[in-house]
């Protein structure tokens, strides 16, 4: 092995947080040249803002893709929610500490119904979450087929407020993303996700629960796309049946390119934190630079592709 | 005779369409080595898993410890001391031993979150006690199968079990690990635990076990001690019928026929360093060596699947410009790989498929696949290596084992006219099944065939081949033929430089 | 994805028995055709001529896409940028709409060589680059959007090459042009996949990449191979979907990337590479039209359609089992 292998083999360094880390740089580079707005504190905490909802919905999927599964429902989740929320806080605007933790139960409740089928009923998760989001998007427009709703003065704080000059949509975005990491390297449930994905039988055989792992994993993609939908609904002020639908492959892309790989077993919440900040910021950079959003989009396109296609082959799965 | 540690009694399973085990009783004592013996299908594997909590019989008793006992999972037959390990080994490649070992009982810190180093702590600990030279923190995809193993076993330990059972653990390893792992084997059974070993190796369970219990087609044929049966006894018993000699005859007149394989200072890779060997027509020439050796690199080298560094690799005296699989079976070279589900089998497609798989050319016309001719080839290979399956169109995946394998080595016999590679040719495969293989192998080399065949089961090594390259740590460490080739011979080629290793023994 | 992969009992190695490898592959035909039944039963209109064909002719591009959706996924792949590219083919094509009729051979050359150019760019990433196939597509999905967008500037287009709107809503003998054209595409394809070489070399490719390469295959090739077919027909089934709807929209063909895999799945071909054909295939999309059109037929809101859809999705799978070998 040579010795820049070995080093990163100690450091339990990935290629993937290198190549991450190396355009993160560059970007934040491009971006002091580009503008000397852009590493001013007020755009890093809006950017702070903006990655909370995406960087909550990718914490949750990436759970479920250590677990080798993926989790297509996470868009149409977080519409809901938002569509509950906003509805319920405009029938009943004191009952906020009534509607937070009823969404995330329910948020939850789907979740973990998802990860259950997908056990019992032998089908791939890919197809599960699936129906199961189209199942929940019908379920949103019966509901309300327009954006509507509101939430009570001072919910917004969520999304605009901030303690000590973070913003609070940034406190929770770390802490989620420090406790999440805890838990995954520190815990007992957590390590479990690593067996279940390093080997559904063979954590069968070695009598691991895999039945309650599975849609307790699933449970938790869920209650983060609730958590996501709860800063949402902050920013936005509405319950949006659509506003979610191109979250779900949103939430993926920093998760891979993080290193975590499809198959499961290997990666973590750190590089998903890594690809949130570099898809965020590439959306940032851009929309500073004044890109239509249109190249936006091909350049999004273009940076996945350096960013897994530098990693070796076999890297991916 | 003391209480056993289990007794089966009356046994019987059955699945749909087929009854796998009929009446079977089955009892291991504390402090013995007890071989399970049969062929495939007979029912070992489903004895095992009615033992270790996997499957429940339909009927019959457990008794464990003196108590009849039901096991409601795999989970619950662990915990009371009932430990299986496994040929596929149970482990997760991505992780480290320590938390394989320890999986959901790792220790925890301070705040209740596990830690890490306490965890590495407790398994080098354990590791060390036990005599294995394993680092905890080594990731198990890193280590060789042979120290896979000795992690199973180590995670066995580590649950003090009563009963140990070895489903075919020298399937993936061979010499002085297979030493180390009968050196185990004796010291947990002076330990009184005890242990059920499965294996088609006739010569291991003669040198191991205290007893023999043979199955044959779901039921028990008998239970002996082993010092009152001969080789050809427990043949016998295991296939029903006298098979007269398990390796064919050699030809009276050893082979002068032209050169057909010439392997010049090989180095590809860091496991073949410097190899030159050579295969005549009508020769079959085995490698021999232990796991690691760098064997089936060199076969790899020799097909073109695997690229060469330096050194010259010759078919009929010319080399192959740009190597590769296609550049090769054109030659007349064939490649039996292996691992036959792995890289050989397509288990999806029928076996018809699967024989035609490297010469789709024969097959194609415009374009097109002529299934009527594909069926003819099949059928002819099916009846001449009287491979059990229902038709040409059966599903590789639904044939056993050993039909799994002659259907592989009907693909490759059938286009290598030249050159026969066989890497383990009867990995898995029972008795009555290796011997027509032997047959199968000899009766090739007979139509002027060469055939290089690597092997690390002695006694097929010794008594099949013509002559015997030994290799060691990438290198040639010696040749043999005639009388000079022998076991121990063999043997003491394979270890004469210092191996590297890390397998440990249990102290 | 590897979450459902099932042990493989060591040497338990018994035939399937008979009764239930029957029912496997024709649990989805029968579901089919208890919902045909069960659609008669409820909607006199269902079973009505101009209400089949309607629906044949709507089921077509889709099937189109369904077709190339199965050779990704028989090669342990999948693509996501499908409906991308049908809805920029479509886009591409409106660069057209001043020629003659005359040109309506030219645009389909055109739009194969375009939508074979993406295929091979998703199949060289895929074979080449080792990228894993979902975000490889994914990230060529984003592109092609981008760059449709930006050359449409985000406004639909309503006028079109002249005749595209008859070809996609013409009828020939009786039948519309674009069953026509999808029969005619199942069966080439269906005669590739189970008739020729490459069909064959697909599966084993599909079933056992490492042991393809030792019987002398080219797995990049064949892989390679299978994304432009999996692009062709989408841009194919574009072309016929631009011409059925009318107008443009930068987002035609939403949904289909999606809906392709399920229907696929539904219909027996394994995510996990190696199973499955095109008839099962075309099951599936079956399936999800019928459901689809007896939910319309019984005037049910949008909203419940999708649920239906949804439950329908998970229990045609559930149904069907797939087992991954």
């Amino acid at each position: 092995m040579t010795f820049a292998q070995a080093i990163i083999r100690r450091n339990r360094l990935t290629p993937s947080y290198i190549i991450v880390t190396i355009l993160l740089i560059a970007l934040v580079v491009t971006g002091a040249i580009v503008s000397d707005r852009f590493l001013s504190w007020r755009n890093i905490s809006n950017l702070f803002q903006q990655m909370s909802v995406l960087g909550l919905a990718s914490l949750g999927q990436t759970f479920v893709i250590l677990l080798g599964g993926i989790d297509l429902s996470v868009g149409s989740i977080v519409s809901a929610a938002t569509v509950f929320l906003a509805n319920f806080l405009d029938w009943r605007p004191d009952l906020v500490w009534v509607a937070i933790p009823f969404a995330l139960a329910a948020a939850a409740g789907i979740g973990a119904l998802n990860g259950y089928l997908s056990v019992r009923l032998r089908v791939h998760p890919l197809i599960v979450t699936l129906g199961m989001s189209s199942i929940i998007f019908g379920s949103s427009l019966s509901y309300r087929k327009e954006p509507g709703g509101s939430i009570p003065p001072g919910f917004d704080v969520l999304a605009f407020g901030s303690l000590w000059g973070v913003p609070i949509p940034a406190i929770a975005l770390f802490g989620a993303f420090a406790i999440a990491g805890v838990w995954l390297q520190r815990s007992r449930s957590g390590r479990s996700l690593y067996f279940v994905g390093g080997g559904f039988e063979n954590a069968r055989l070695n009598g691991l629960p895999v039945t309650r792992i599975t849609t307790g994993v699933y449970a938790l993609s869920g209650f983060c796309a609730g958590l996501a939908a709860i800063f949402l609904v902050a920013k936005t002020g509405v319950g949006d049946p659509r506003i979610g639908a191109a979250l779900t492959l949103q939430s993926i892309t920093p998760v891979v390119v993080g290193g975590t790989i499809l198959a499961g077993g290997r990666g973590g919440v750190f590089g998903t934190f890594l690809g949130v900040l570099l898809v965020s910021m590439l959306n940032n950079l851009l929309n500073f630079s004044g890109v239509s959003s249109y190249y936006q989009w091909v350049l999004q396109g273009v940076i996945i592709l350096i960013a897994v296609g530098l990693r070796d082959k076999g890297g991916e799965s | 005779m003391t209480a056993p540690v289990i007794r089966l009694t009356g046994i019987e399973k059955s699945y749909p369409g087929v009854k796998s085990l009929d009446n079977v009783d089955f009892a291991v004592a504390p402090g013995e080595i007890h071989a399970l013996l049969g062929e495939n299908g007979a029912g070992k594997s489903t004895l095992t898993a009615v033992m270790g909590g996997a499957v429940k019989p339909n009927a019959g008793t457990i008794e464990y410890l003196g108590r009849n006992v039901v096991w409601r999972s795999p989970k619950e037959a662990q915990a009371a001391g009932i430990h299986v390990i496994h040929q596929e080994l149970a482990l997760f490649p991505e992780l480290t031993v320590a938390e394989n070992i320890l999986l959901t009982e790792q220790p925890r810190g301070p705040l209740g979150l596990i830690s890490p180093k306490a965890r590495l702590k407790r398994v080098q600990s354990a590791l060390d006690r036990l005599g294995v030279s394993i680092p905890a923190s080594a990731r198990i995809g890193d280590l060789t199968l042979a120290d896979q193993q000795m992690v199973e076993i180590a995670k066995a330990l580590v649950g003090e079990p009563r009963l140990l059972v070895f489903d075919e653990p020298t399937a993936v390893i061979a010499g002085r690990e297979v030493d180390l792992l009968f050196d185990n084997m004796r010291k947990m059974r002076s330990l009184g635990i005890g242990i059920v070993y499965i294996s088609h190796r006739l010569d291991e369970i003669f040198e191991v076990a205290d007893r023999v219990t043979i199955l044959k087609d779901g039921k028990l044929v008998g239970t002996h001690p082993i010092g009152s049966l001969t080789r050809d006894d427990m043949i016998n018993l295991m296939v029903g019928r006298r098979l007269e000699q398990i390796f064919p005859p050699r030809p009276a007149k050893p082979t002068q026929g032209q050169v057909v394989l010439a392997v010049d200072r090989l180095s590809a890779g860091d496991r073949v360093k410097d190899v030159s060997l050579s295969v005549r027509e009508g020769e079959i020439v085995a490698i021999a060596g232990m796991v690691g050796s760098g064997r089936t690199e060199v076969a790899e080298a020799v097909f073109g699947a695997r690229a060469v560094e330096s050194g010259a690799i010759s078919i009929d005296g010319e080399a192959i410009p740009r190597p590769g699989p296609r550049q090769s079976i054109g030659r007349g070279v064939g490649f039996l790989t292996e691992d036959r589900k792995d890289k050989g089998l397509f288990l999806g497609l029928s076996v018809a498929s699967n024989i035609v798989a490297p010469a789709l050319d024969e097959i194609t016309r415009n374009g097109l696949l002529d299934r009527s001719k594909e069926s003819d080839i099949a059928r002819r290979q099916i009846s001449g290596f009287s491979i059990a399956a229902p038709s040409p169109e059966t599903r590789v995946g639904a044939l056993s084992g050993g039909n799994q394998q002659k259907v592989l080595f009907s693909r490759w016999a059938r286009i290598a006219d030249r050159l026969l590679i066989l890497d383990e040719p009867t990995r898995g495969v029972d008795v009555g099944a290796k011997v027509e293989i032997y047959r199968m192998i000899r009766s090739l080399a007979d139509q002027g065939v060469a055939v290089l065949m690597i092997s690390s089961e002695l006694a097929e090594v010794v008594g099949l081949a013509d002559r015997v390259v030994v290799m060691a740590q990438g290198r040639v460490a010696g040749e043999l033929y005639g009388d000079d080739v022998s076991e121990e011979s063999v043997m003491r080629l394979a270890v004469h430089t210092q191996d590297r290793g890390t397998a440990g023994t249990i102290q | 994805m590897d979450m459902t992969q099932e042990a493989n009992p060591s040497d338990l190695s018994l035939p399937a028995p008979k009764a239930s490898a029957f029912l496997e592959r024709y649990a989805l035909l029968a579901f089919l055709v208890v919902m045909i039944g069960f659609a008669a039963l409820v909607s006199p209109t269902f079973l009505h001529p101009a209400n089949l064909l309607n629906v044949l002719t709507i089921a077509a591009p889709l099937g189109m896409v369904v077709l190339g959706q199965t050779f990704a996924l028989l090669v342990r792949g999948l693509d996501l940028s499908v409906a991308s590219l049908m809805a920029t083919v479509a886009v591409l094509a409106t660069a057209f709409r001043a020629s003659s009729n005359g040109m309506i051979p030219v645009i389909f050359v055109a739009a194969i060589l375009f939508s074979a150019l993406v295929g091979l760019i998703n199949g060289w990433l895929i074979a080449k680059r080792g990228v894993s196939p979902f975000l490889a597509t994914l990230a060529t999905m984003i592109i092609l959007q981008g760059a449709r967008f930006a050359y449409t500037g985000g406004a639909p287009i309503s006028t079109l090459p002249p005749g595209m709107r008859t070809l996609a809503t013409g009828r020939f003998l009786g039948l519309p042009i674009n069953l026509w054209t999808l029969a005619a595409m199942a069966l080439a394809l269906g005669a590739l996949l189970h008739k020729s070489r490459f069909g064959r070399e697909i599966y084993m490719v599909g079933g056992n990449p490492k042991a393809a390469k030792l019987v002398g295959l080219s797995p990049d090739r064949v892989v390679i191979a299978c994304y432009v077919i999996c692009s062709i027909c989408a841009g194919i089934g574009g072309l016929f979907l631009l011409g059925y709807v009318g107008t443009v929209s930068n987002w035609v063909g939403q949904g289909y990337e999606l809906d392709s895999i399920v229907a696929a799945v539904m219909g027996g071909v394994a995510l996990s590479g190696g199973r499955g054909g095109v008839g099962g295939a075309l099951l599936g999309v079956a399936v999800l039209i019928v459901v689809g059109n007896l939910v319309i037929l019984l005037g049910l809101p949008i909203d419940v359609q999708l649920i239906i859809k949804g439950v329908i999705i998970i229990g045609a799978a559930a149904l069907y089992r797939t087992k991954l070998v």
